[in-house]
């Protein structure tokens, strides 16, 4: 008699419909899974382009700098391909808080690359270009958001007070003007990003987490100007003695800063 | 020999960039302000709509509450009507702005699911629920199928309320048609792989309420107040289920 009942449950009139929900979460939950998995490859392989750079000296830039991008281009190639091929139509909102930690990270390792390289802010379109030939033209292309841009880019704050206080440790110890040419250029950088964030940021969506974090980017940017100041007081000592144009200069294609 | 660089304005072009990211940031602010103010509409005309059917626990007739109730429906239709206006604006985004009326669509199932019960015995499926609320064209805007399982659940938890109150009313066969119900109910509802979350949790929560209503079911037929014989050897199966 138990099992009589069981079996009208199951076979009554819910089932079918049931059964489409079923298939329903069964492919959504499917599809989170590999969409985490690819996120949480780039994050790793972003992380690992970030620790190139900073291998970076006045003396090895460029070789540096070439390995790193040839790097990010592998992370792009390999893993965001992955996850543009999964999302699709309303996935790529509807899913983003799966992918959204690894493309922040691919962004830091972008912007951050292109920062040391240029001296410029990686732009959004930029970006979003180089992941264009990654789709099949017939489907949608997956775009990097705003939102998850300018998390990135948040983020690079604190790979950057990471580099000055490196460059900081350099040019005192080494006394050499590449590195703090270098450093003032990271920090008007850092202040013109902050600056520039504190219009955008209380329109973003979950701008009360986004208040934390632009704390934590004031801390970064106040330590690089900190830094600054540190050399400036006592490296002006020094400066003056070394008194050349280094044709080193750290910095490809800013011109030499008159001393 | 302070640099000039040091000092310099922001780069132009940093400057537009951001000055982009601004105007697109207060688009989207904007949008959410008019969709907002959809939603808090479709939650007062969703309680107007509980109001009434609340009624049930005062043993008032169905049919009528129903009716009145039913009235709303449209309006409800109307609203989700100018929330797809609003969202066709920007294809790909429904899920962007999703949690802006995820929870009110919810109750709107709920209270959807309620009435359909009451007025069939049977449950409004999804596909049905988007009919209800105009949502079954080919605009992306439609009912997400997670807030109908959700309403689903909260429906569940109005069913031990409306048994007790019905049988203190002095009908004794309804705990067995509710029990009927939601037995079948949970059981298709452990046909999902549900993942550790909001839905989850509240489909753990629809065993209490069967629960409480299997024990007004065995406080009524152990004092034989069940209606007829029949019934009564109907239900001896079920309660073993």
């Amino acid at each position: 008699m138990a099992t009589a009942t069981a079996t009208t449950a199951t076979d009554s009139a819910m089932k079918e419909p049931f059964t489409k929900y079923t298939e329903y979460l069964n492919n959504l939950n499917d599809k989170r899974e590999r969409v985490v998995k690819a996120s949480r490859d780039i994050t790793m392989n972003s992380k690992k382009v970030i620790f190139q750079v900073h291998r970076m000296s006045k003396y090895n830039k460029v070789e540096v700098l070439e390995k790193a991008e040839k790097d990010l281009a592998a992370v792009t190639n390999q893993y965001v391909s992955r996850l543009v091929k999964e999302l699709q139509g309303t996935d790529f909102w509807k899913l983003r808080r799966a992918y959204s930690p690894g493309i922040q990270e691919y962004v830091e390792a972008a912007t951050f690359c292109s920062f040391c390289k240029s001296g410029t802010l990686l732009k959004l379109d930029e970006i979003n270009n180089t992941l264009l030939p990654l789709s099949d033209p017939s489907l949608q292309p997956l775009q990097i958001n705003i939102l998850d841009y300018l998390l990135g880019v948040l983020n690079i704050h604190l790979q950057l007070a990471d580099l000055t206080g490196e460059l900081m440790r350099l040019a005192i110890g080494r006394i050499s003007d590449g590195e703090l040419e270098f450093a003032e250029k990271i920090c008007s950088f850092a202040r013109d990003i902050y600056r520039e964030l504190t219009l955008v940021v209380p329109h973003m969506d979950d701008s009360s987490d986004m208040k934390t974090k632009m704390d934590v980017m004031l801390q970064s940017v106040m330590k690089i100007e900190n830094a600054c100041f540190g050399v400036h007081v006592r490296g002006s000592e020094y400066i003056p003695l070394l008194g050349s144009n280094d044709p080193n200069s750290f910095l490809v294609g800013i011109p030499d800063i008159e001393l | 020999m302070a640099s000039s660089d040091f000092s310099s304005l922001p780069a132009p072009s940093l400057e537009k960039q951001f000055g982009e990211f601004r105007t697109h940031l207060e688009q989207s602010g904007t949008l959410r302000d008019r969709i907002r103010t959809v939603v808090s509409e479709i939650e007062s005309t969703t309680r107007l709509m509980y109001a009434s059917v609340l009624l049930v626990h005062h043993s008032r007739p169905t049919p009528e509450l129903l009716e009145k109730a039913k009235t709303q429906i449209d309006v409800l239709k109307e609203k989700y009507k100018q929330l797809a206006d609003i969202l066709g604006g920007c294809p790909g985004q429904y899920y962007r702005y999703h949690g802006d009326w995820k929870s009110e669509t919810q109750t709107v199932v709920s209270v959807l699911t309620f009435m359909h019960w009451l007025e069939t015995g049977k449950l409004l499926e999804h596909k049905e629920a988007e009919e209800k609320l105009g949502l079954n064209g080919p605009e992306e805007f439609s009912l997400d199928v997670e807030d109908y399982l959700v309403g689903v659940c909260f429906m569940s938890n109005e069913l031990p309320r409306y048994v007790v109150n019905q049988v203190t009313a002095g009908d004794y066969d309804c705990p067995r048609k509710v029990l009927k119900f939601l037995t079948e109910l949970h059981a298709a509802f452990r046909m999902l792989n549900l993942r550790n979350d909001f839905l989850r949790k509240k489909f753990d929560g629809m065993k209490y309420d069967l629960r409480k209503v299997e024990e007004v079911y065995y406080d009524v037929k152990i004092r034989g107040l069940t209606p007829n014989g029949e019934s009564i050897a109907d239900k001896g199966t079920e309660r073993q289920s």
